[in-house]
């Protein structure tokens, strides 16, 4: 039984992805795992602070989150450098430089525990991954192999009771367009964008529980079962070589498949590269498919109303466009149900 | 991007294809891409399409490029130049040239497609043919980077490089070749100069590979820096990348030497795609050579320049050289620039603790490590 050490993991970018992971993982480690607080606007000015002007919203959170953590004093600041988690696909360049990164800053107090994540290549990276955890932690590779194993387990089943809401959406949908009365089920909307940023209430406005509020029925793309987004990918002209760029791409094509009238909502955040990329091509997409998107860019601006006021626009858009059957409506006429009064914005 | 195209058109021209060579990249260019791309985009690739609009007016009608499989943007590049070009009504084939996923014969299937009817060993001349150009070419533009903080009339060797440029794209065999090359050198040489005298500082270029290699992407900085007294080395040079890159470092030459990417320990411990590691590596490698300081050039929003933006600042202080980074996007000014330059290289000249003649070796209380964001 060796020592239990205090580890310090930041709620920020792919803990979200991977929270079921880590917390399996130190548990069957018997290490004590600490995760920082949900994000505010103090989180916010002290990662902004920390990072450079041009790296993009989640980073300057993750630094926040990390400063914050450092405060709080663990043992072992876990920074895993994840560069891939499956095979011929990266993670975004700024996650793999994560760990040094965060070397880099000013204020270096806390031992780093930096271990690297490659399923990229031929040989599985994990062997290498569970040496270090296991010689800095103490605990022997073996022992952290098979906290990994379980993880990863644990991890998988997490994944697949979350990616049952896609066939039950279907289901309803199928449904609803086979004309069952009193089968309401309200606008089917996706919610695309990476899970940090989906899952950050404070970054997004809280936007997931906005849509749900407004009676629409929502999808985000963890949602989609991994088979259905990888098979969905398949066909692309040029493989896509993030695993995050998969995801959404992948997520957004299996969307475009439900039955009936749907919309989709895409959250980036400024200064994203992956998403400058993969978000124009999947809006592209949308474009071709006639599914209406609203396209929200998340930054240090802390204004709510403005994601409201668009929300409730695109949601009214899309109750016009279902009441009358058609695309392209004008923004003025009868069918606002309003005939007295006609405006335009200028 | 840069003079690339000498080479490029060489290398066709070689197999007897015709070649369209755009325009110059201009602000015309930029102002064409950036209406097209994607808001958060890199720059080189709003001049990729910018460039690729032009040359379609000219008349091409398929593009060649490189390609990649990640983590950088740049693997996605083609893909997403064609859908854009596709959407505004311009068909263009499109060539790929990239690492294949389905073995060498796909890879060889899709050059042959290309080619024609030309036999295997005319492109292997080719290849040598385009990559000697290349070679020489870097040569001269070494010897341009070190006259210019000297030379008496500003702009004298720029002008001398650009005419041979032109001759040497002229040239259609070797020997051709090296008389262009002879003469380009001959007229350099003799391109009035002051004599070195300690004066002259060394800055390190580093950053992204289009951003370096293009003048019109970072706004001629590295000519700018030469003509305030620096002499400029920058950490990618295409004959060196075509060496390392797509030949394995199967040539040596003068100037070889280690990659830049094994200097980057322990501030970047693994790559990041792009040019990230290679950066920071050289930055590193330039503070052991005796360098003044650093300028890094990148687009805005480039994901590893930005990873290694945020370690300068530590190579910075343990190294003990000045950084400063300079990020381009279509919004850019020159004065801003040449502003910032200047105002760098004050602050190298300071840190030398001198503004009169004679290098100091010894460190003054002025040499603080510094970085400006």
């Amino acid at each position: 039984m060796g020592p239990v050490y205090k580890v310090g993991l930041p709620r920020a970018l792919l803990y979200y992805e991977f929270a079921v992971l880590w917390r399996t993982f130190f548990n069957c480690l018997d290490m004590e795992l600490v995760v920082s607080g949900k994000t505010n606007k103090q989180v916010l000015d002290e990662g902004a602070l920390r990072v450079a002007d041009e790296a993009c919203l989640p980073v300057k959170i993750f630094f926040g989150h990390a400063a914050r953590l450092i405060a709080e004093g663990p043992d072992f600041l876990f920074v895993p450098r994840i560069v891939s988690v499956e095979r011929k696909a990266f993670a975004c360049p700024k996650v793999i430089g994560l760990p040094d990164m965060l070397a880099a800053s000013r204020e270096r107090v806390l031992p780093l525990l930096r271990p690297t994540i490659n399923l990229a290549g031929q040989q599985p990276g994990i062997g290498l991954f569970c040496q270090e955890v296991g010689k800095v932690l103490g605990c022997g590779a073996k022992k952290a192999r098979m906290a990994w194993d379980k993880a990863v387990r644990e991890q998988e089943r997490e994944n697949e009771l979350k990616a049952v809401r896609f066939f039950q959406m279907e289901e309803k949908l199928k449904e609803q367009a086979a004309g069952f009365e009193g089968k309401e089920a309200g606008v089917p909307i996706l919610l695309l964008g990476h899970q940090y940023l989906i899952e950050d209430e404070f970054l997004n406005f809280n936007v997931l529980n906005k849509l749900k509020d407004r009676g629409c029925l929502v999808l985000t793309p963890l949602e989609v079962p991994v088979e259905e987004r990888e098979a969905a990918v398949s066909g692309l002209p040029k493989r896509m070589f993030w695993t995050f760029g998969k995801t959404l791409m992948g997520a957004a094509r299996c969307f475009a498949r439900l039955p009936g009238e749907k919309g989709a909502v895409v959250l980036t955040s400024f200064g994203c590269g992956i998403d400058s990329f993969v978000v124009n091509m999947i809006i592209r997409y949308f474009k071709q498919a006639g599914i209406p998107q609203l396209n929200i860019v998340l930054d240090e601006h802390t204004g709510e109303a403005g994601v409201d006021t668009r929300i409730e626009a695109f949601l009214d858009m899309m109750h016009w466009r279902k009441s009358n059957g058609k695309n392209h409506l004008p923004a003025h006429g009868p069918h606002l149900g309003n005939t007295e009064r006609a405006f335009g914005i200028p | 991007m840069g003079h690339t195209w000498v080479i490029l058109k060489g290398l066709l021209e070689y197999l007897n294809l015709n070649v369209v060579v755009p325009p110059a990249t201009s602000k015309r260019t930029l102002n064409l891409g950036a209406q097209y791309a994607p808001e958060f985009a890199c720059l080189p690739l709003k001049l990729n399409l910018g460039n690729l609009i032009e040359a379609r007016e000219l008349g091409a009608d398929t593009f060649i490029m490189a390609g990649g499989v990640g983590p950088c943007r740049f693997g996605l590049y083609a893909q997403l130049e064609k859908e854009i070009l596709e959407e505004i009504g311009y068909d263009y084939d499109s060539l790929v040239l990239e690492p294949p996923e389905r073995g060498i014969w796909q890879f060889l299937q899709r050059i042959k497609r290309l080619i024609g009817s030309v036999s295997w060993l005319r492109v292997i001349q080719a290849i040598r043919f385009a990559y000697h150009k290349a070679c020489l070419i870097d040569d001269l533009e070494r010897m341009v980077q070190e006259i210019r903080p000297r030379e008496l009339k500003k702009g004298t060797a720029d002008k001398v490089f650009n005419n041979s440029l032109l001759n040497i794209d002229r040239a259609r065999n070797k020997d051709e070749l090296e008389e262009a090359f002879g003469l380009a050198r001959q007229k350099l040489l003799h391109v009035p100069a002051v004599e070195e005298s300690g004066r002259v500082l060394k800055v390190g270029l580093v950053g992204e590979i289009y951003t370096l290699l293009e003048p019109f992407a970072s706004l001629e900085t590295e000519k700018k820096l030469g003509y305030l007294g620096a002499k400029v080395t920058r950490s990618i040079y295409l004959s060196e990348w075509i060496n390392e890159h797509l030949f394995k470092g199967m040539f040596k030459r003068k100037w070889s030497r280690k990659p830049f990417k094994h200097f980057a320990g322990p501030f970047l411990n693994h790559f990041v795609g792009g040019h990230g590691q290679e950066s920071i590596g050289a930055g590193v490698a330039f503070a052991a050579e005796g360098f003044d300081g650093i300028v890094q050039v990148a687009p805005l929003t480039c994901m590893p320049e930005i990873v290694a933006h945020t370690i300068f600042p530590r190579v910075s202080e343990d190294c003990g050289l000045p950084v400063l980074t300079i990020y381009v996007d279509e919004q850019m000014g020159q004065e801003g620039v040449n502003t910032r330059l200047e105002a760098f290289v004050d602050l190298l000249r300071e840190k030398r603790g001198q503004y009169g003649p004679g290098r100091q070796k010894k460190r003054s209380s002025l040499d603080r490590p510094m970085t400006i964001c």
